[in-house]
């Protein structure tokens, strides 16, 4: 069969059959269209504004290294005028973070990026090995995935940067809109497909590979000879997710349109009026005063689990209330500290004009 | 990205519980032994039934009138005749049982004792109760016809009409001015071959239906798709039916069951923006359409709306509430027979995925949406392990409402199209690239000189009909009659082709149809590629 040329350049020779479109590209075109998407996708939104301070949630896995090398390419392409940072989040699960964190750190020196690395330790004084040791291999990534979305938006503090992006997929995004459909968790529903989310007082956060397969991402990190560490959280069970991680590739097998598919559906229905109304108001946590749907965030509680020894108080509501029936929380209760939002959160400057625009 | 499961809640994890909760009395009379347990409640046999009927009426009453009457119970009084969708299904065996019980034979063991003799529940609800039959054999090789078997299977019940159809009657002229539709004088055909999904005149010698059908069908890229084109023309017909024989309401037989697996595979074709209409919806014809319907010889009979001018179809789905389970044990205990259903295969289509990662409920839910109406016990079987799922992914998608405007309703699938979703899938993958700033001679250029002013199918297309039509699979799938495959130019359906000729007033060619339409309707493909240029390389500094 003689060489076939590319579908979009009609010039070079094809090398690759794109995952998303089917599409038989050459290397150059691929890079072309992979970096134009998430482009479109940061314009189309108007997620930056020239001079925002912007952190780059990296775990050294592929999503995070190829959003930190697109990142930094779309900022000098199309003179986004942004300062990048990285944020890594160190868990404290033996074996797990530590080869990435040397990805991680080796993209502070390739990009020339500052670099914040907080530890679960340092925050919560618990790592991960240590609530697997009390709570066991069952509901502790309940633990993980709380303590690590308040961990992010702290670091970010400490960086002082206005926006958190991080390397969700669409693959991620797919899965999510099926799992929360499937689960019937109305609320999430409404919002797993928004690129970007921003509570009153918290950082925003979003992520530019909405739209981005998670084999053309493999694939990016490949040509463009990315080094990565694929690892595999040793405490993860086989949960819901999976789950519906799997049925989504089965569905892709079949039709590799259907993630998009999802997306758009995710992204053409919303949580009717009347839904809405009966759902809860967000306010702020009186412990550490961060964004909370209670009066105390799911983070204080679950630590407070920890601290007094029960540590699935504040995964069911049955062991909440017999927390509650023991009595108070003790003085010397060992607290995360009060949050404090970056300085330009609140009073962001519109002067700027939005990116790409 | 993410490590495994954040929100591992106990429920997450799907374990097996007790059959039932707590005694094995039923739960409604609590006296006797139950014989059955619906989602760990348990009933007896007597309760049971009646708890069937009570959630068939709970779910159609209420869409009787063509105003709710808000809480109060009032009269029934719908604007038009009745027509049962039926497939000769588990689901739709019931459902005809059930409205010739409630509203035809008015059996008092379906009612409520209150009220006396003369409430108006004990009146006729509908004047006139048709049947319509679609039959599909002819889109799959090798399937049995079985209209005759559906013939006598009606017949069993007195006092109804009975319409068998066919499949390739969407692709019949002759269909539809029977049923009262403008006749449109030019054929138009599309290439579904190519993505951009041009029209052209059909030379004039047109196919029989049944070639039609088979080319179009040939033409469609993936196993799903055709399985999504049989469904869509297969509804089509049906209301088109109503339309004719004059009714109000068009009911289906889909179980809560069948309707969760139509939302998850909605979803999964990208339909999020018409998940409603999945459970319900109120469908009004096209001018077109009704152009010959006054002279139509059963549609002034009993509709009211059609004096007005205005009809509307209503699509209820009075066993929503209900699960295949309940189904089968109301047709067990209530002797209904069920004629069945044959599986859909087309030829090359993988084996129900499911196969693969056996075990879980999702894969169930997949090989569910994959192969409907293949394999009812399999379903059965899904309920009996998981049997929560089905009924939160109903719940849950209540609760949804489409997001975003409507620019009119599509062509093919007759349901509100979203405005922008072509400018969307441009944004997402671009498929073309501009040329490179700087280089006189560039390969876009030469293919837009190759590509001149065409007019597409495209712009008239809900998102879930252009993907239905375009989206491939990784391997392309072999056609079950050589002969039809590849047409290079395929039939439409009788309803689209008419609301295109619509738009010709001359009836010279195709490009009239552009102009025409244009000026009403989405943008074409290069208006498109103006929209997308806009995010492009070389507009930037």
């Amino acid at each position: 069969m003689p060489p076939r040329t590319c579908a979009l350049c009609n010039d070079a020779r094809a090398i690759l059959k794109r995952p998303k479109t089917g599409q038989q590209i050459c290397k150059d075109c691929f890079f072309y269209v992979f970096e134009t998407e998430v482009h479109n996708t940061i314009t189309e939104a108007q997620l930056f504004k020239r001079g925002d301070r912007v952190a780059i949630g990296a775990s050294g896995g592929k999503d995070s290294t190829v959003l930190a090398h697109v990142m930094k390419t779309l900022n000098e392409r199309y003179n986004y005028g942004l300062e990048l940072f990285l944020l890594s989040i160190d868990e404290g699960i033996t074996g797990y973070r530590d080869d990435s964190l040397e990805t991680v750190k080796r993209n502070q020196q390739q990009y020339d990026m500052p670099l914040k690395i907080l530890s679960y330790d340092e925050l919560y004084g618990w790592t991960m090995d240590a609530i697997v040791s009390q709570v066991g291999k069952k509901n502790n990534c309940t633990f993980c995935g709380v303590f690590r979305r308040q961990a992010l938006d702290r670091g970010a503090a400490i960086l002082n940067v206005d926006h958190i992006v991080t390397g969700h997929n669409a693959d991620d995004i797919a899965e999510t809109v099926l799992m929360n459909i499937m689960r019937g968790d109305i609320a999430r529903l409404g919002r797993c497909t928004s690129i970007c989310t921003q509570g009153e007082d918290t950082i925003k956060r979003s992520k530019p590979f909405k739209y981005a397969y998670e084999k053309e991402i493999v694939m990016y990190a490949y040509f463009k000879k990315l080094d990565y560490f694929s690892t595999e959280c040793i405490y993860s069970p086989d949960a819901y997710r999976g789950h519906a991680r799997a049925f989504l590739k089965d569905l892709e097998a079949a039709r590799p349109s259907a993630i998009i598919d999802i997306i758009h559906s995710g992204e053409a229905f919303e949580i009717k009026e009347d839904v809405k109304a009966t759902q809860k108001i967000q306010q702020t946590c009186k412990r550490c005063g961060y964004m909370s749907s209670n009066e105390l965030c799911k983070a204080c509680t679950l630590l407070e689990g920890l601290e007094r020894g029960m540590a699935q108080a504040a995964v069911t509501d049955r062991a909440r209330k017999k927390l509650d029936a023991v009595g108070p929380a003790p003085e010397n209760l060992r607290q995360i500290p009060m949050f404090k939002p970056p300085s330009g959160v609140h009073n962001s400057t519109h002067v700027a004009a939005s990116v790409g625009t | 990205m993410s490590c495994g499961n954040p929100v591992a809640d106990a429920n997450a994890l799907m374990q097996r519980r007790k059959k039932y909760d707590k005694t094995n009395s039923c739960v409604k009379c609590k006296v006797t032994q139950g014989n059955l347990v619906i989602r760990h409640a348990v009933y007896c046999k007597d309760c049971f039934l009646h708890l069937v009927v009570h959630k068939f009426r709970r779910a159609l009453e209420p869409t009787v009138n063509p105003k709710p009457d808000g809480p109060r119970r009032t009269a029934l009084k719908p604007a038009g005749n009745l027509l049962v969708g039926f497939s000769g299904g588990l689901g739709s065996s019931v459902l005809l049982d059930l409205v010739h019980r409630c509203y035809v034979a008015l059996d008092k063991s379906t009612m409520p004792s209150d009220g006396g003799r003369d409430h108006p529940r004990h009146e006729r609800v509908w004047k006139k109760v048709t049947i319509c039959y679609v039959e599909v054999c002819d889109a799959f090789p090798g399937m049995r016809d079985r209209t005759e078997e559906i013939t006598q299977h009606v017949k069993r019940y007195d006092d109804l009409e009975f319409v068998p159809l066919r499949i390739q009657d969407a692709f019949d002229r002759s269909w539809w001015e029977k049923i009262g539709g403008k006749s449109f004088p030019s054929e138009i055909g599309a290439s579904l071959a190519d993505e951009a999904l041009f029209l052209q005149s059909l030379p004039s010698t047109s196919a029989d239906p049944l070639t039609s059908l088979r080319a179009y069908l040939s033409s469609l890229p993936t196993p799903t798709a055709v399985t999504a084109s049989i469904q869509t023309l297969t509804r089509l017909l049906l209301l088109h039916t109503a339309l004719q024989t004059g009714s109000s309401h068009l009911v289906l037989g889909t179980s809560l069951t069948s309707l969760a697996v139509s939302l998850i595979s909605g979803v999964a074709q990208g339909a999020g923006f018409n998940i409603r209409e999945e459970t319900q919806e109120e469908w009004t014809p096209e001018p077109e359409t009704l152009m010959g319907l006054d002279h139509a010889p059963d549609a002034s009979e009993g509709s009211k709306t059609g004096k007005k001018g205005k009809r509307t179809v209503r699509v209820v789905r009075p066993l929503r509430d209900v699960g295949m389970k309940e189904c089968a044990a109301w047709a067990w205990w209530s002797g209904v027979p069920v004629v069945g259903k044959e599986k859909w295969v087309w030829a090359g289509a993988k084996p129900g995925i499911a196969t693969l990662t056996k075990g879980t409920v999702l894969s169930r839910i997949i090989e569910a949406a994959h192969i409907l109406k293949r394999y009812p016990d399999f379903i059965v079987g899904l309920e009996k392990d998981y049997p929560s799922t089905v009924s939160t992914i109903v719940r849950t998608c209540s609760k949804l409402a489409p997001k975003g405007e409507v620019s009119g309703k599509c062509i093919l699938c007759g349901r509100p199209a979203q405005r922008g979703v072509q400018e969307w899938k441009a944004r997402i993958s671009i498929r073309d690239r501009p040329p490179a700033p700087g280089s006189t001679e560039d390969a876009t250029a030469k293919t837009a000189d190759a590509e001149p002013l065409q007019p597409s199918l495209t712009p008239y297309l809900c998102y879930s009909c252009h993907t239905t039509l375009t989206s491939k699979s990784a391997r392309p799938l072999p056609s079950p009659w050589p002969a039809s495959a590849q047409a290079p130019l395929v039939s439409l359906p009788v309803w689209t082709e008419a609301r295109l000729s619509s738009a010709i007033r001359d009836v010279d060619g195709a490009e009239h149809v552009h102009a025409e339409i244009m000026q009403t309707r989405q943008v074409g493909q290069d208006e498109m590629k103006g929209i997308v240029d806009e995010f492009l390389l070389d507009d930037q500094e």
